[in-house]
């Protein structure tokens, strides 16, 4: 594994193409059954959060293929053109399946993919997939689902409180898997939102923690990729629900649980089926169980066992499919049915949802 | 009431800090008739190298003065290249603040979403035996009592000593000053030194205290609002601080309506704080008379010794 910075990466693939391509020859003589992987960062993978849990599958997959894999890592391509370029780049020096990390990397995604069809992509969170292009997604809401239903226990206030960052379909299903989650367990429950507008302010994230606590929210939650609001919660004494990776490093006492990410699965699959030849253009949506896209992180130990063993009974039925967090009767917040008593949402809904479920106060963009 | 107003006016004085900071300090920067766009770029630095400097050692106010020196040493580049080299402000600004955020970028690469362990604590506790202003007093950052003295600080030198009166005549006529003997580029170079070392307070703050974590380009455009403030505050210290307060005001009372269930759109509300702060400035500061009485006449001019 190698790790460059956008530049780095221009540099070696511009300026000192020609010696690259030389390496690249007898990269090619030599290692026949090696497969090269390529994969693109938008930020740097840092400890925590969304990059990091990203890093985490592709080391897995090169823990699962010891030797047969190479991975070639590319951070910092912020800008959606900058990718198109590196991923044209990467795909043209013979890496055979290249990962995307991220929404906005989608749309370069696929220009890339129709010009280089002999090469493999996987774009995570793509809403698209084309003929060499599959596309993942984690089925959060449902792990957020039962991290409501521990906060929907834990609370006394009977209100929680959400920061998210943008209304974005990713982080609505979220919330309204926990807000389902809480009000299957306690039907007292509202929750208060402020949505920050921005990924990485962490200074406007603990305000918005800080204003929700004062109004009586003593459970937060969120989309935030940094433990802040978890911190921020816990110098206030309320506990907060971790999203993305495991916060309890740095929450080491108020943090119940968290939604983990976990692409494990994601990136060794599709290094397997590259590698067989049985790699299919598919667009893979998983949630908890075995091999799923998200896990729970621990369990806080002040959260009493039979709370803990009502989730855990709850998790088989949704790894089983006998519990479906939007299953109806579902209202939304303005009074409007949106699922039937009988029904369950069907997943494209689920994927392109804007409307909260009742419970939920505070603004809520139209979209 | 008391109840509610509490916390809205603790979150507001701990948004408007930072901007205190960065704005008081650009605010002396361009007396002094130097024009550094570059604040988001130092106060990033000030951060990323506070933060570095803090969770090495643990120390909350050892973090806070790497800041400063970092933040004055980005503010000395600038001065170098536009005092010295005369080289375009606006330009040379411009590529400060560009230059900063790919620096802090990149010598933080290691640092990004590592928490500080244990956030330094605030040291207030002497303020909380008083009745209400007790408790507010209590929950302020010892970061926030300083910002307080640097204005306080900043009103008295620019208004009440002579070098104060130096610096403003550098900034309104600087031939005039170096024809009587003031050391015009020198001048310069103190209140530029000084502008940065402000930014890298402000950065400081914002990674050790507000967050307290660094992430990529975490100042998220304070730095320009700070920048805005100094304008629209008409170079006037106390109305910058004003300034400062009523964006941070802002920013926080939209999160309590929201938290409340205000049915506003969340964009329109994010976008309150900038637009009101904006039209409130420049309404109080409408008198021309008033602007051209207290705009540095050589603000982004550089100045060249004739004799």
């Amino acid at each position: 594994m190698r790790i460059v910075t956008r530049r780095d990466f221009l540099k070696g693939a511009s300026s000192l193409g020609v010696a690259a391509l030389g390496g690249r020859a007898i990269d090619a003589i030599g290692q026949q059954s090696v497969l090269r992987v390529g994969v693109v960062h938008q930020f740097p993978i840092g400890e925590v959060g969304w990059e990091t849990q990203h890093a985490l599958g592709w080391k897995a997959m090169e823990a699962a293929f010891p030797g047969k894999v190479k991975t070639t890592v590319v951070t910092d391509v912020v800008q959606a053109q900058d990718a198109e370029r590196v991923f044209r780049d990467l795909a043209s020096q013979g890496h055979k399946l290249i990962f995307g990390t991220t929404f906005s990397q989608m749309a370069p995604m696929l220009k890339v993919a129709r010009a280089m069809p002999g090469t493999t992509f996987e774009c995570c969170a793509a809403i698209t997939t084309s003929k060499n292009m599959g596309a993942f997604e984690a089925r959060n809401y449902e792990a957020s689902y039962l991290g409501g239903v521990i906060a929907g226990r834990m609370t006394k206030s009977n209100v929680l409180g959400w920061v998210g960052a943008f209304p974005v379909p990713q982080v609505v299903w979220r919330l309204n898997g926990f807000l389902i989650g809480a009000r299957s367990v306690n039907p007292n429950v509202t929750c208060n939102v402020i949505w920050i507008n921005t990924w990485n302010d962490p200074a406007k994230e603990k305000d918005a923690v800080n204003a929700l606590i004062s109004q009586g929210a003593d459970v937060l939650a969120g989309s935030p990729n940094t433990p802040v609001q978890g911190i921020a919660a816990e110098e206030r004494g309320a506990w907060s629900v971790g999203n993305c990776s495991d916060f309890s490093k740095y929450v080491t006492k108020r943090q119940l649980t968290g939604d983990i990410l976990d692409w494990n699965s994601a990136y060794v699959e599709a290094a397997r089926d590259v590698m067989a030849g049985t790699w299919k253009s598919q667009s893979r949506w998983r949630g908890l169980g075995e091999g799923g896209y998200c896990r729970m992180a621990p369990y806080n130990a002040a959260i009493p066992g039979d709370v803990v063993a009502d989730v855990a009974k709850r998790e088989k039925d949704i790894v089983a499919g006998k519990l479906k967090v939007f299953a109806g009767p579902l209202k939304d917040r303005d009074g409007k049915q949106r699922v039937a008593a009988g029904a369950v949402l069907p997943d494209n809904d689920v994927r392109s949802i804007s409307w909260v479920v009742d419970g939920v106060k505070g603004a809520f963009p139209k979209s | 009431m008391t109840d509610a107003i509490v916390p809205v006016l603790i979150a507001t004085l701990g948004a408007g800090t930072p901007l205190i900071f960065a704005a008081l300090g650009e605010l002396v920067t361009e007396k002094s008739g130097v024009l550094n766009l570059g604040v988001e770029g130092m106060m990033l630095v000030g951060a990323i190298v506070a933060f570095i400097t803090t969770s090495a050692t643990a120390s909350l106010w050892l973090g806070v003065a790497a800041g400063c020196l970092a933040g004055a040493a980005m503010a000395l580049l600038f001065a170098f290249a536009t005092l010295t080299m005369q080289a375009n402000q606006v330009a040379a600004g411009l590529a400060l603040a560009i230059f900063g955020t790919g620096v802090s970028a990149f010598i933080g690469k290691n640092y990004v979403g590592v928490a500080l362990q244990s956030p330094p604590a605030s040291d207030a506790s002497f303020a909380s035996a008083i009745p209400v202003v007790g408790p507010l007093l209590h929950a302020l950052h010892p970061l926030v009592y300083l910002s307080w003295l640097l204005f306080a600080g900043v009103s008295a030198f620019l208004y009440r000593s002579r070098l104060g009166l130096v610096l403003r005549a550098v900034g309104e006529s600087p031939d005039s000053a170096h024809a009587i003997g003031h050391p015009v580029i020198r001048v310069r170079y103190l209140a530029t030194l000084f502008g940065g070392a402000m930014a890298g307070v402000a950065g400081a703050y914002l990674s050790l205290v507000y967050a307290p974590l660094w992430l990529e380009g975490m100042t998220a455009g304070r730095g320009w609002i700070a920048l805005a403030l100094v304008v629209f505050a008409t170079w006037r210290p106390a109305r910058a601080v004003f300034g400062a307060y009523l964006f941070g005001g802002i920013t926080i009372s939209q999160f309590f309506a929201q938290g409340a269930g205000i049915p506003f759109a969340s964009q329109a509300m994010s976008a309150l704080p900038y637009l009101a702060t904006i039209i409130v400035l420049v309404l109080i500061s409408r008198n021309p008379v008033m602007i051209r009485q207290n705009a540095p006449v050589s603000l982004g001019k550089p100045f060249h010794a004739t004799v």
